[in-house]
């Protein structure tokens, strides 16, 4: 198994500019101001990389989008929003190696020409956001940015933007709307960020972990990356894993991984001596999968989405047999409605309406037609929306029902 | 007539600093609002809408988007728990029955004393060391309520 | 131009249009609650959902650019049921509280459900969200959250239009509702237009509130009286009464609004008792009443006796900018026949008011509909120089006799008492005049001949704006007593005078003015309709 983003996580002090530097940090960034901006972005093209926020758009095809010579400046904004339930994989890369994320944007910005950045992190993570802060001080300080990168003819401003609590911020519009100054509302699109973003600048927004992988990719070669993983799944991920399993906590694996095999080997397995009954593999919007869909399934883009799941963000909940769906999906949906952000009607009404059934049938006060009404909301919210934090809510809805609808009649008071 | 300390002056004027645009600076200059004051009321949103030139108007929609600005007073430590999947699935619930019986209030209410206040939150991506909570800048993580009461105890001395 | 296909018929659209915007020039109205004409597009309320060819997910009509080709489809099954989907979400927390409601019978909510819902409501009520009623938000607006379904057009009215931002959203989820600012009063002059512009009845007229269904109102499109924008719109009546004015779009002049002065102006018409018979001075110097007949012959005779002795120069006439073109049209053809050279309208000596701005976005300073309409007639000299120079010379004795209109402008301002002193003054310099008023007032003692005329909303007729945009009003409200239209005095005086007097109508005296004034030759009646015509 190859280990690129979290090669040297465990280092002692690997947060620090110099310990970072002594194994080898900074060298990709020296590489790439050497090359063509063009062909960096050709490198990572040839990576095959895709983001790793949840949306798994190719990131070199993404920055391909950037218009050049507009006459406006081009942003580069890091979304190190990580909200979605079960997902904790950039704060550990974050805390612990921040100076790859910074090395990272630093490569992005210089292929895209943007001289200013923001690294937007969720307001929870202020004690992370301290550690950022020290790190582009030691970035700034060794002349990693500022005026001069590394002696080069390239300028570059890192600052870090913290967030004050709002899950739809790390929607990339909503993200550029709250970085703006407004409510975190998600922008209709057409235009896209890349041409219309941050002051109706063309902007990239890259999630921490594609940033955290184009060090590696810049230094070894997009062959060396796209020989690792699946045929359209290149490269490494990390999962976080949590909920039911003897070692919850970040992994990485070469995409293509056998899910049971990292639910028994990395994640320890479940505890106790209960066996599995579900999995969300890859955050609390992706359908769940039933202990009977896991077996074959790999942890790539593909084979998840073939199973009827996705790999979203890589946050991976585990439920044991004694797990409740009713009462899973009932937290899910408090979720979605807590943060649906109201500015369009399925979304703002619909999750509310859901979570609000759930509540009643987890009380044994609901009847044998919430649940089709359950379906019923889902239809009506999905793919009608402005962005996809309404599906987001729809798929588990969908999933939980549909795949243990037993569960929810029996809790109906009138079966 | 509120306004900001010194220090706070000088913060603003940094936070300006930092984007080509003044209004991008609303919510690190309203989370710095929040620090100076305690919470966004209705005198901090228009004392900042003053200071930015917008509408008070403004100033408060943005600030009632966001959930950890707070629209009414909290305690000197407010905590936040997670109550989502992971931390649920790992017993959340007794934490949370926990810092009421310590606390003798109910959720966004501020006890007695003005130190302590709670409330129940979404995911705060401590999934993998849940059940936890957030107090201020720091994070509490593997929570039981045996380590909530430390907690509690731990900080109404401090 | 591209053309593309909408349920089946090829139609154009211009250029840089959107789907709700191409199908409403070709009188398909594509349901929805946030688009609006004249607000930026904002696409949150999801009811415009439309098919088209190719995208794989149903596509906002509002926000969708037509393309060459497309392949639109808005009543299908699929676009039907995603409809009744985002209109059963918007009544799942709305209060349904219609019995109540002043917004019934012009409700977007009802309209759409009686079209795509006529669903069961799956909601207990004990389950709806809960939000904050009945709050005044000053003068001419209340708002009602539970109402309201966030499609954000008045917020939008007060970014985009007023530019003043007063109302925000608030909170997050199905926890958002509008408001000021603690409950501010909307301190604004136009907060009127967001209560037009609320598909629903979460902001509701505060002067219209329960003052009658709207079912029971007839409409008469008109031209507002309040200042010389002249706006155009639509006055609701019943009985005699005027209810309510609204805006009709008219995007040459008040796209969609109107300023709340103007919006209330109507409400002067009802403040004060009316004249209703002609009132003639006798020989002991009080005013008695006289049918129309007596007072015609009798003013006629008087002014050709003054004429006679004192010369043509000696007759003013002073009109009002508040009549309408018909009307200055007949006055001044019946003081032309008289020989008469003295005219004037200006009550105010600052004349340069007359064309400027009180604002960026409607009002004028000028109160009045119809001064350019004056100017265009011959009625300014600047021999007379304005009521000023008339008094000056009625007190000179140049002046001896004075045929005039006086309205009391719909909207106050605070120089009003002045200039009715004025007219007041004149009268009383004057040896012999006739004053054609609506209202009653002390003042018009004065007077040797008072002759009641109908008021604004009263007769039909055409008012030339700041521009010289020439729009007919219609007639809403029957005149009280014996008062009549002012042309149709002058009528009544060029027939008392032998001249040739044949109109029956405001149209008739209308055509003859667009045959015999070059200004407003060629133009017809029906030009003057939305959005008028303006003349050089």
């Amino acid at each position: 198994m190859t280990r690129i983003l979290l090669a040297n996580i465990d280092k002692p002090e690997q947060a620090s500019i110099v310990k970072y530097r002594e194994r080898g940090g900074y060298k990709a960034l020296e590489k790439a101001l050497a090359m063509d901006q063009a062909a960096v972005i050709e490198e990572v093209k040839a990576s095959g990389l895709r983001g790793r926020g949840g949306a798994g758009f190719p990131t070199g095809m993404k920055w391909s989008f950037v218009p050049r010579n507009t006459g406006k400046p081009t942003y580069l904004l890091c979304n190190a929003d990580e909200s979605e339930p079960g997902t904790f994989k950039d704060r550990i890369l974050m805390e612990r190696d921040p100076h790859m994320m910074i090395e990272g944007m630093a490569i992005a910005s210089y292929a895209l020409n943007c001289h200013l950045a923001y690294i937007y992190i969720r307001g929870e993570y202020e004690f992370v956001a301290n550690m950022v802060q020290k790190a582009l001080d030691e970035a700034y300080e060794a002349k990693m940015l500022g005026p001069s990168v590394m002696g080069k003819d390239f300028a570059l401003d890192i600052f870090v933007h913290l967030g004050q609590g709002a899950y739809i911020c790390g929607e990339e519009t909503s993200l550029i709307e709250s970085l703006e100054g407004d409510r975190g509302y998600p922008r209709i699109k057409p235009p896209f960020p890349a041409t219309h973003g941050f002051l109706a600048s063309p902007t990239v927004v890259n999630n921490v972990e594609t940033l955290c992988a184009l060090p590696w990719i810049i230094q070894n070669g997009a062959a060396a990356y796209a020989a690792i993983g699946t045929e359209k799944s290149k490269g490494t991920k990390l999962f976080s894993v949590s909920g039911h399993v003897s070692k919850p906590g970040v992994y990485e694996v070469d995409l293509g991984y056998p899910l049971v095999d990292f639910i028994n080997n990395e994640a320890g397995g479940v505890p106790n001596g209960r066996k599995l009954k579900a999995v969300i593999p890859g955050g609390s919007s992706v359908p769940v999968m039933t202990a009977a869909e896991c077996p074959g399934v790999l942890l790539d883009y593909e084979s998840l989405l073939k199973a009827g799941s996705m790999l979203g963000s890589g946050g991976m909940i585990v439920l044991d047999e004694t797990t409740s769906m009713p009462e899973t999906l009932s937290v899910i949906a408090d979720f979605y409605a807590h943060e649906s952000c109201g500015q369009c009607t399925p979304c703002r009404e619909g999750t509310g309406w859901a979570a609000k059934i759930l509540k009643n049938i987890v009380a044994g006060k609901g009847k044998r037609s919430d649940v089709d009404l359950l379906l019923k909301i889902a239809d009506m919210m999905e793919g009608k929306t402005i962005c996809p934090l309404a599906d987001a809510d729809v798929m588990p809805i969908r999933s939980f029902v549909t795949k243990f609808r037993s569960e929810f009649e029996a809790l109906c008071g009138d079966n | 007539m509120i306004e900001f300390s010194e220090e706070g002056k000088r913060r603003y004027q940094t936070i300006l600093s930092h984007y080509p645009d003044k209004r991008a600076a609303l919510l690190p200059v309203l989370t710095l609002a929040q620090r100076e004051f305690g919470w966004i009321s209705q005198e901090v949103a228009e004392y900042i809408g003053k200071l930015m030139s917008y509408p008070p108007s403004d100033v408060l929609s943005v600030a009632t988007f966001y959930t950890m600005l707070h629209k009414k007073p909290a305690g000197k430590h407010h905590i936040d728990i997670c109550k989502n999947v992971s931390c649920w699935l790992m017993g959340v619930y007794p934490c949370i029955d926990e810092i009421k019986r310590q606390l003798g209030v109910e959720k966004r209410e501020v006890t007695a004393d003005g130190k302590f206040s709670w409330d129940v939150t979404e995911c705060l991506g401590s999934c993998g060391t849940a059940p936890a909570m957030q107090v201020g800048d720091r994070y509490y993580e593997n929570l039981t309520p045996a380590r909530v009461a430390e907690i509690i105890e731990k900080l109404r001395n401090d | 131009m591209p053309k593309f296909t909408l349920n089946g018929q090829e139609v154009e659209a211009k250029p840089g249009q959107t789907i709700i915007q191409a199908a409403a020039d070709h009188g398909m109205e594509i349901p929805h609650y946030c688009y609006h004409p004249d607000l930026p597009i904002d696409g949150n309320c999801r009811m415009c959902l439309v098919e088209v060819e190719k995208m794989p997910k149903l596509t906002p009509a509002c926000t969708t650019l037509v393309n060459d080709g497309m392949v639109v489809r808005s009543e299908n099954e699929r676009v039907k049921e995603a409809v009744r989907g985002v209109l059963e979400f918007l009544l799942i927390n709305h209060p349904v509280d219609c019995p109540v409601c002043d917004q019934a019978g012009e409700c977007r909510l009802q309209d759409y459900y009686m079209v795509y819902g006529l669903h069961t409501s799956e909601i207990p009520l004990g389950m709806k969200v809960r939000k904050r009623k009945v709050i005044d938000l000053g003068p001419m607006v209340v708002l009602d959250q539970e109402r309201c379904v966030l499609c954000s057009r008045c917020i939008r009215f007060f970014e985009y239009v007023t530019e003043t931002g007063e109302m925000q959203f608030f909170g997050r989820g199905d926890h958002v509702a509008i408001g000021t600012f603690e409950d501010r009063p909307l301190d604004n002059p136009y907060s009127g237009n967001v209560v037009d512009i609320c598909p629903v009845g979460a902001l509701t007229s505060r002067d219209f509130r329960f003052k009658c269904r709207v079912w029971f109102l007839h409409a008469t499109d008109s031209v507002c009286g309040g200042c010389s924008t002249g706006c155009t719109v639509r006055i609701d009546h019943r009985d005699g009464t005027i209810f309510r004015l609204l805006p009709r779009r008219n995007v040459e002049v008040n796209r969609s609004w109107l300023c709340d002065e103007g919006r209330l102006s109507f409400h002067k018409l009802s403040d004060g008792e009316r004249i209703t018979r002609p009132l003639v001075k006798g020989r002991d110097g009080v005013q008695a009443p006289v049918t129309w007949e007596e007072a015609a012959r009798s003013i006629d005779s008087r002014l050709k006796e003054i004429r006679d002795t004192n010369g043509a120069a000696s007759i003013l006439g002073f009109a009002s900018p508040s009549a309408t073109n018909e009307a200055l049209f007949l006055f001044k053809r019946y003081l032309d026949g008289l020989g008469a050279t003295q005219f004037d309208f200006r009550l105010d000596s600052e004349d340069k008011k007359l064309a400027d701005e009180e604002d960026q976005i409607l009002r004028h300073f000028d109160k009045h509909p119809n001064s350019m309409g004056a100017i265009k007639l011959g009625l300014m000299s600047e021999q007379v120089g304005g009521i000023e120079g008339a008094i000056n010379a009625a007190r000179a004795g140049r002046l001896k006799a004075g045929v005039v209109i006086y309205f009391k402008p719909l909207v106050e301002r605070p120089g009003d008492a002045e200039a009715e002193g004025r007219v007041l003054a004149l009268l009383d310099e004057l040896e012999y005049s006739v004053l054609l008023t609506s209202h009653k007032a002390d003042w018009q003692d004065s007077a040797s001949v008072v002759l009641p005329v109908a008021a604004w909303s009263e007769e039909e007729g055409t008012y030339t704006n700041f521009e010289g945009r020439v729009q007919l009003a219609g007639k809403a409200i029957e005149v009280e007593g014996n008062a009549l239209p002012v042309w149709e005095v002058f009528a009544m005086l060029l027939h008392a005078s032998g001249a040739e007097s044949p109109w029956m109508s405001a149209e008739d005296v209308f055509a003859t003015m667009a045959d015999s004034v070059s200004v407003f030759s060629g133009i017809t009646l029906d030009q003057t309709r939305l959005p008028g015509v303006v003349v050089g």
